[in-house]
């Protein structure tokens, strides 16, 4: 280790400082398990502050895990999840053959596929837009604004969402019916739910959303910008060739999660407002395992369905983080 | 012909004035190089040049037109940055192009531009790399080549090497005095790195607190500072300054009466700073010069010369001595001999320089 200590001279003080205190826990001849648990001993703080996350997973996210195999099974509540007899992949194929969770599938892609093309965009154009905002009162104000309806319960957001399209009451009726037009009961006919739906989302997230770009904006160097003021750029060409390249890798990690997310369409919201009338387009895997899991009881099928919801976004995330590192550097891990 | 002339420039901030009144013309394809301590408004004077800091009052011209409210794209300037300013998403050869795309230059001239310069600069091979994978004085050299491109009027240099290791800097300190001499733009150059200021400079302006302290060739302000400030910041180590009397057949240093040059007899009794190079003290007596007992505190060899720490009565001296190879004879001086010619007098209370001959 002394030798350590003497290639270490160009290393900066730091470096220099814990290769100095790495050298004086461990020792050469200890064995690896003392040194580990040397490790441990000196370091419990950190492990001590890390326990409650560890909890957290084991208990709301691996413990879950052992009843993923009721997917496999014959699930009876009576026999539980070890006595159920395995079944192999009959849920997987009833499934495949079940014309409601196939139409669940194919709307939850639809509604991801527009939350993406609308939804993601939203949050960087706000932050964007905020960027070029000079007053800081009248940025405060609009930013606060468009921050609230992120800390609304999805109860109350669909309570406004029903009132603001109602037929008899609804803004949005009566500004139709300014033009002579009749009123339109929107959240009954299925055209209009997709719309509803994703508009309601960006209306409620995107200028929450809008933070973390709006974090990334700031921490672009100003003095890119001088370069540019000097070189001739105007504002608008600031914008599209420092401004969006400068949060190129901010956009694509939050896209990875997104995509993570693709087939975790907000549940509530759906539960609130959708009604049969508009299943047609509204109903979602996480819906239909919903109804048919703690409605009919299918425990096992629901599981089923989850499975499968789980395995599509692992295998999205996973496609999605391996291209983004492939093509831009930038990736999650 | 003036290349940039700011008469009377004042920046303001609110209410507070950080530079006051500034007076200063570069020649057309001169080197001038803003140098003093940080906060002494020197970047800002750069950045008011720039077109990035409005100019509270005074005219600004650059080859005779007055550019005041000419947004800085107009005024046909390029900077460099202290920290390179690299757009790091592009590759280097984009990087460089940036400017003139901005000003639709054709395709094909940008490319034939951009080849030429970075041959200049040895940047041929490195085209296609972004500036995360160059080390920091290619880095450097991609920010001046951007700059260059341009083929500007004025270049504006803010502390470019100032992120540079002492070695890099030395090399591209001397790259900079090379592509100057090569293309004869008129340069302004900000640093508070003396030795940046006296290689580089055909002129420097020192500056304190908003205003200018001398201006000068690096040699004027070396050997004839205008104040202590000036003797103080230029030179390395920089020139001693011990408090002092005149006397009717010199000055009272440290107890001591060094000849000192004019006649000081009319001034007798006048309390002075007496300035000394470290350079200009010798250990054996010369022609003109004056004997000072010292006390040594401290020798710092630095190979062919050492660096001795020493008190004169109770005024600290700092001088350089050649070791011979050794520095054992260093350690028992015991008295110092200084140039008459060589002493700088300063006023006590005002700082400013003294002439006795005036």
């Amino acid at each position: 280790m002394a030798e350590e200590h003497t290639t270490a001279a160009g290393q900066s003080v730091e470096e220099t400082f814990i290769e100095a205190k790495e050298a004086q826990r461990i020792r050469p001849d200890d064995g690896r398990w003392i040194r580990l648990f040397d490790h441990f001993r000196r370091e419990w703080q950190i492990y001590a502050m890390l326990l409650p996350t560890i909890i957290w997973f084991l208990v709301f996210l691996y413990k879950p895990m052992y009843g993923l195999q009721i997917a496999f099974k014959d699930y009876s509540i009576f026999r539980g999840v070890a006595g159920s007899p395995w079944i192999g992949f009959e849920h997987f194929q009833t499934l495949f053959t079940n014309d409601q969770f196939l139409r669940a599938v194919g709307n939850t892609i639809k509604i991801s596929a527009l939350n993406l093309l609308f939804g993601f965009p939203a949050p960087i154009i706000l932050a964007l837009m905020f960027n070029e905002v000079l007053h800081a009162t009248y940025k405060r104000t609009a930013q606060t604004i468009v921050y609230l309806p992120h800390f609304i319960s999805s109860v109350i957001i669909a309570g406004i969402v029903i009132t603001a399209f109602s037929p008899t009451a609804g803004i949005v009726n009566t500004i139709i019916g300014w033009f002579g037009l009749d009123p339109v009961y929107f959240l009954t006919q299925p055209q209009w739910f997709r719309p509803i739906f994703v508009g309601t989302g960006i209306w409620q997230e995107a200028g929450f959303g809008s933070i973390v770009f709006l974090a990334a904006i700031a921490g672009v160097n100003p003095s890119l910008y001088e370069s540019a003021v000097v070189d001739g750029a105007n504002r608008w060409q600031m914008m599209w060739k420092i401004t969006i390249p400068s949060i190129m890798p901010t956009i694509l990690i939050m896209l990875i999660i997104r995509i993570g997310n693709v087939m975790e369409v907000s549940f509530e919201l759906v539960i609130l407002l959708y009604q049969p009338s508009t299943y047609e387009t509204a109903d979602v895997v996480n819906t239909w395992i919903y109804r048919q899991g703690l409605q009919s009881g299918q425990y096992d099928l629901a599981a089923a369905g989850g499975l499968f919801n789980a395995v599509v976004a692992f295998v999205l995330v996973m496609t999605a983080n391996t291209l983004s590192r492939r093509f831009s550097r930038t990736s999650l891990w | 012909m003036s290349g940039v002339n700011l008469s009377g420039i004042v920046k303001s901030y609110g209410a507070m004035q950080v530079v006051h009144g500034i007076d200063l013309t570069v020649a057309e394809k001169e080197f001038v190089v803003l140098v003093g301590p940080s906060g002494c408004g020197k970047s800002t004077t750069l950045r008011m040049i720039a077109g990035l800091e409005e100019i509270t009052a005074g005219d600004l011209t650059i080859h005779e037109r007055r550019v005041n409210r000419v947004a800085p794209k107009d005024r046909d300037v390029a900077m460099v940055f202290q920290n390179y300013a690299l757009y790091p998403h592009l590759n280097v050869a984009d990087n460089m192009a940036f400017g003139l795309r901005i000003r639709k230059m054709p395709k094909d001239e940008i490319k034939q531009t951009i080849d030429d310069v970075a041959e200049i600069l040895g940047l041929t091979n490195y085209l296609d790399r972004r500036p995360a994978d160059l080390s920091g004085g290619q880095r450097q050299r991609v920010a001046m080549g951007r700059a260059i491109v341009r083929h500007p009027k004025v270049f504006l240099f803010d502390e470019p090497l100032s992120n540079l290791d002492a070695k890099l800097r030395t090399q591209m300190r001397a790259e900079i005095k090379r592509l100057h001499n090569r293309l004869g733009v008129t340069s302004v150059y900000v640093t508070h790195d003396q030795v940046e200021a006296m290689t580089l400079a055909d002129r420097i302006v020192v500056m304190n607190d908003g205003a200018i302290e001398q201006v000068g060739t690096p040699m004027e302000l070396f050997n004839n500072p205008a104040n202590t400030f000036v003797a103080g910041f230029l030179g390395s180590p920089p020139m001693n300054q011990m408090k002092g009397q005149l006397t009717e057949n010199g000055a009272l240093v440290g107890g001591t009466e060094i000849k000192v040059d004019g006649p000081t007899g009319s001034h007798a009794g006048r309390n002075v700073i007496v300035g000394i190079r470290p350079e200009h003290v010798t250990l054996t007596p010369g022609e003109g010069t004056s004997a000072l007992p010292i006390a040594l505190d401290l020798v710092e060899p630095l190979g062919s010369e050492a660096l001795l720490h020493a008190h004169a009565g109770k005024e600290p001296l700092v001088f350089k001595a050649d070791t011979l190879g050794d520095i054992n004879h260093l350690n028992n001086v015991a008295e110092v001999h200084v140039p008459a010619s060589l002493v700088k007098l300063f006023d006590a209370e005002t700082g400013r320089a003294l002439n006795l001959g005036a």
